[in-house]
């Protein structure tokens, strides 16, 4: 195995492989970063110029490109408030806060860094996890993953703000996020659920036009509004002072990033959960970490927790997310499908294969994270000072621009204005949710988790009648749910009564 | 008298000729695709975008352009209602379209028929396959089993819920079909995890599994493919001649699998050559290593042909689809 | 203000769930159980939520959109920006994107950020340029003609 692993890294290492990789980065570092350019719609244009590579040297591009597409899309996210991917929305909510308090270094940094940490833990996971992964992910059936989904729900407790107002506002967008995820055709009865007669809402509301009017439309308003820059009238500071700061508070925090990194890990490797959960599940035990309720509500505010366990999350999963895709062939987004079918264009077939025949392969793969997202990390490093400079920038010339891209953005994924709409709609909800103190990250939650829940609670049902209720792992998981809904009611209890 | 006539038709063709080169030259031609990046009919709509430059005269450049939702009958409305018949605009869409329209689905605003045929890039079969290591060896013990068979899928409208379906109904099989799962590759996941028994679907598909002998085929939908002749088909079980219509009607659509359009009035000229340019991209020596190397299987089958097996699907008699939309209901 | 809000999105929620649950009953069983099972809910919380609202008049911790301007000239730059984005969204219907995104650029600059005559040109120009570049020239992403010009109706 040893062997393997460092003819992996050899791999990697060879200068056309190597020169490719950089060449997925700059094209990756673009995508994340632009927030009209879907790192999934790109990766299907990139497809056919790999058809002459050798393997190493085609994944080296395609997972060089994949990887450092979180990392950017944070940039984006914290700079403007505006997600540049759907899987980076979580970190505006604090991100963006510090940003406009004149902490964008801080956060830059703390994102940064906690992005590398993650990446590096989801990287180590997919290696060591080699030779367990198939019991561990043949363990999972959907009764366990109806539970997963059921505690990604418990932590809308955790987004909430304490006290009972706060936490019937949270449930109120919880519940409101699950029921928007009704909408469609349902798989049990093929009845057309909530589709307002248009076939638009067939399949349900995509997520990015909701995400990109749930958080960048509101700050755009709040931009115009406001009048200035970004950061506004808050002082500069130092900025590489603050980006160091950045990188020290996730050492601070070291096994809250550790933690949110695993987390994202693991729902990377579970297929079927999807992406976009990790960074919310992250998002809310990183809130939860908060010690008293005055610290939870500061959370959305600018507390730079906030910031690093999104930034390990979205990294960490990708690493999880190579598992099943190498291991069975089962792609965990669009973005793995496309990565399996520039497998099979290669020759390789997914599989017991990949982990033993080709195990250098799947090793060269790990590499390229690694490499990818280190070469990432400091290249935005020293390009820190220029990026903070874009929060000076007066907010009447950003106004247009990210208008510009956010509507290409919502167009593009379906070529369809319904999507500006969905957006254009959405950004009221949001607008409004901001004004009336509700928290939106239940909402989101509970959007991307509803159908998961009701399919596989279906599933399970068919297939087990009761008996799946007694599972080992179920029973695991739900006690982690009720421990999840517990703890901040728990907190405050204790207090108070130590107060 | 009758030379100079025969110039003269000689030179009223050249320009058309040289039209119909130049119609092409430095222009974009778009392959509207109903489904997201990532799923067979886009990776087919890529692979011919790749090559067809090569066939049409001129050689525009060809591109893919994403239109998911409403499972493509938006793709398919958008060709139908807005698209221009300048040649410059490729459909393609999901196979079961003329079923959503046979079955008055809500929302279909096309008629197949009028459509421009380019024609069809590929054939699929269902099949139905289970895992290797239960003790069936064949369909007719299947057929028998006293156990029940727990097959997973996707949702009604998709092969995976509504080849067993009709196994299930019309068959009197002993089945339990199990669908919310989101993707067929999840099903597959289920059949390792020992969740459930097996999945209906192409035979591309499930190709890879039957290879690594997760899963053997137990029954088929009629096909042209050699490869599966040996597998019995569902039809041939029919107990009676209207359970086998509609078995019929579900196949009817495989052998039109990855349809290719031009909007209703395209010209005749620009439907040939569009016809030809598909006809001969599929049998490129380049274009066959690709599909090799992604396991597809590219064979063209023309526009007329495709009119053909529409007609026969769009004409069916009132009882037979009333009683085909007793189980069948178009969707994901 | 964050009242007001509230009240007015319990509202409105009150009326979708309501709504939602009508429809759904006509359902079969498998289809409306988790649309009623959250929607019934959902309509409490919101109920709860609104009387709550009513009955309390304190005022809440308000978490303001931004604090720093007062009320008025908050509304107005509110409707502005609102005005902006959904001009754009008509603009790119009846224009297409090609053409909006520049005249949406150039007004901006102009109308909203009073910026001067060259360096309003200046700046659409690179930007539109930008966008011409990376959308259409390089990753081929189409982009329709406006319904004034023939294009599509959506």
């Amino acid at each position: 195995m040893l062997e393997a692993f460092l003819e992996g890294l050899g791999l990697v290492l060879q200068w056309k492989a190597f020169g490719f990789m950089l060449a997925g980065i700059f094209v990756g570092f673009w995508v994340g970063l632009l927030p009209g350019l879907g790192g999934a719609t790109t990766l299907a244009l990139m497809l056919p110029f790999i058809y002459n590579m050798q393997p190493v040297e085609a994944f080296a591009f395609l997972l060089g490109m994949h990887s450092v597409v979180a990392t950017t899309g944070d940039i984006t996210s914290i700079l403007f408030g505006v997600p540049g991917e759907a899987t980076t929305a979580a970190i505006i909510l604090d991100g963006h806060a510090m940003a406009k308090k004149g902490e964008a270094g801080r956060a830059l940094g703390a994102a940064l860094a906690s992005s590398l940490v993650g990446a590096l833990i989801g990287a180590a996971a997919l290696a060591v996890a080699i030779p367990i992964v198939r019991p561990l992910v043949l363990t999972f059936g959907s009764p366990e993953l109806f539970m997963l989904a059921v505690v990604g729900l418990a932590f809308i407790a955790g987004l909430s703000s304490g006290g009972a107002r706060g936490m019937l506002r949270g449930f109120l967008a919880g519940c409101l996020g699950l029921f928007l995820a009704m909408v469609g055709q349902d798989p049990q009865a093929g009845v057309a659920r909530f589709t307002l007669d248009t076939m638009y809402l067939w399949q349900g509301l995509d997520l990015v036009p909701v995400l990109v009017g749930l958080f960048a439309l509101p700050e755009i308003i709040e931009l115009v509004v406001r009048g200035t820059s970004i950061a506004g009238d808050a002082p500069s500071g130092d900025i590489s002072k603050g980006a160091l700061q950045g990188v020290k508070d996730v050492f601070r925090h070291w096994w809250l990033t550790v933690r949110c990194g695993l987390i994202g890990t693991f729902i990377g490797i579970t297929p079927g959960l999807g992406g976009a959960v990790a960074q919310w599940m992250a998002y809310g035990h990183a809130a939860q970490s908060a010690r008293t309720a005055e610290e939870r509500k500061k959370f959305g505010e600018g507390d730079v927790r906030g910031v690093l366990g999104p930034g390990a999350a979205c990294n960490s999963k990708e690493g999880g997310a190579l598992i099943p895709t190498i291991a069975f062939g089962v792609p965990g987004s669009t973005s793995m499908a496309i990565l399996l079918g520039g497998f099979f264009l290669l020759g390789l077939v997914p599989g017991p294969d990949m982990l033993t025949k080709h195990l250098p392969v799947t090793f060269s793969l790990v590499w390229t994270i690694v490499l990818a997202n280190i070469i990432t990390v400091g290249a935005c490093f020293l390009l820190l000072n220029r990026l903070t400079a874009l929060t000076r920038i007066p907010g009447h010339l950003l106004v247009p621009v990210i208008l510009v891209l956010v509507f290409i953005g919502s167009f593009t994924s379906n070529s369809s204005y319904a999507d500006i709409v969905v957006t254009l709609i959405f950004g009221a909800v949001g607008y409004f949710m901001v004004l009336a103190g509700w928290p939106r990250a239940p909402l989101v939650l509970g959007l991307v988790l509803g159908k998961i829940a009701e399919n596989y609670l279906y599933i399970s049902m068919a297939r087990y009648d009761f008996e799946w209720l007694t599972r080992p792992v179920v029973l695991v998981l739900l006690a982690i749910a009720i421990g999840v809904i517990a703890y901040p009611a728990l907190q405050s209890w204790r207090g108070r009564t130590r107060g | 008298m009758n030379s100079r006539i025969a110039l003269a038709a000689l030179l009223a063709v050249f320009p058309l000729a040289a039209a119909a080169q130049a119609g092409f030259a430095g222009k974009t031609v778009t392959i509207i695709v109903g489904y997201k990046p990532g799923g067979g009919y886009d990776a087919t709509a890529r692979l011919l975008a790749r090559h067809l430059p090569d066939y049409i005269p001129g050689k525009p450049t060809v591109i893919v352009q994403n239109m998911p939702g409403g499972n493509s009958i938006i793709a398919a409305n958008h060709m139908y209602n807005v698209a221009k018949p300048d040649g410059l605009t490729i459909g393609t869409f999901n196979r079961n379209l003329p079923i959503a329209q046979l079955t008055g689905v809500q929302g279909v605003k096309y008629d197949m028929r009028k459509f421009a045929w380019i024609g069809s890039a590929a054939n699929e079969t269902t099949i139905l396959a289970i895992r290797a290591e239960l003790p069936y060896r064949n369909f007719d013990e299947l057929r028998k089993s006293k156990e029940r068979i727990v097959i997973g899928s996707t949702g009604p409208g998709a092969n995976t819920h509504d080849f067993p379906l009709l196994l299930k109904d019309l068959l009197g099989m002993n089945i339990k079909i199990v669908s919310g799962y989101s993707s067929s590759a999840d099903i597959m996941l289920a059949v390792e995890r020992k969740e459930v028994d097996g999945r209906a679907g192409s035979y591309t598909s499930l190709r890879p599994f039957i290879d690594r002998k997760l899963v053997r085929p137990m029954v088929r939908a009629r096909s042209k493919d050699n490869a599966l002749k040996d597998l019995p088909i569902d039809e041939s079980f029919a107990p009676n001649p209207r359970a086998k219509a509609i078995m019929a009607l579900r196949s009817a659509p495989e052998a039109i699998a990855r349809p290719y359009v031009l909007p209703p009035g395209t010209p005749e000229a620009i439907v040939k050559t569009m016809r030809e340019a598909f006809a001969k991209a599929i049998e490129d020596k380049a274009l066959v290593a690709e599909a090799d190397k992604a396991k597809m299987d590219l064979d063209y089958t023309s526009g007329e042909e495709a009119e053909k097996v529409l007609q026969e699907v769009l004409s069916q008699p009132k009882d037979i689809v009333d009683q085909f939309t007793k189980y069948i209901k178009f969707g994901d | 203000m964050a009242n007001r809000a509230s009240l007015g999105l319990a509202i409105v929620i009150m009326l979708v769930s309501g709504c939602g649950i009508w429809s759904a009953l006509a359902w079969p069983l498998k289809a409306k159980l988790f649309p009623l099972v959250i929607g019934i809910p959902l309509f409490c919380l919101a109920l709860a939520e609104a009387i709550s609202i009513l009955l309390a008049k304190q005022k809440s911790d308000d978490f303001r959109l931004s604090a720093d301007q007062p009320n008025d000239v908050a509304l107005r730059r509110t409707l502005l920006a609102a005005g902006w984005a959904i001009g754009f969204f008509l603009a790119i219907v009846l224009l297409g994107f090609q053409i909006a995104v520049p005249v949406l650029l150039f007004a901006y600059l102009r109308l909203q950020g009073k910026e001067s005559w060259v360096f309003t040109i200046v700046f659409t120009a690179a930007v539109w340029a930008c966008f011409y570049g990376l959308f259409d020239l390089l990753l081929h992403l189409p982009f329709p003609a406006g319904a004034l010009f023939g294009g599509w109706s959506g």
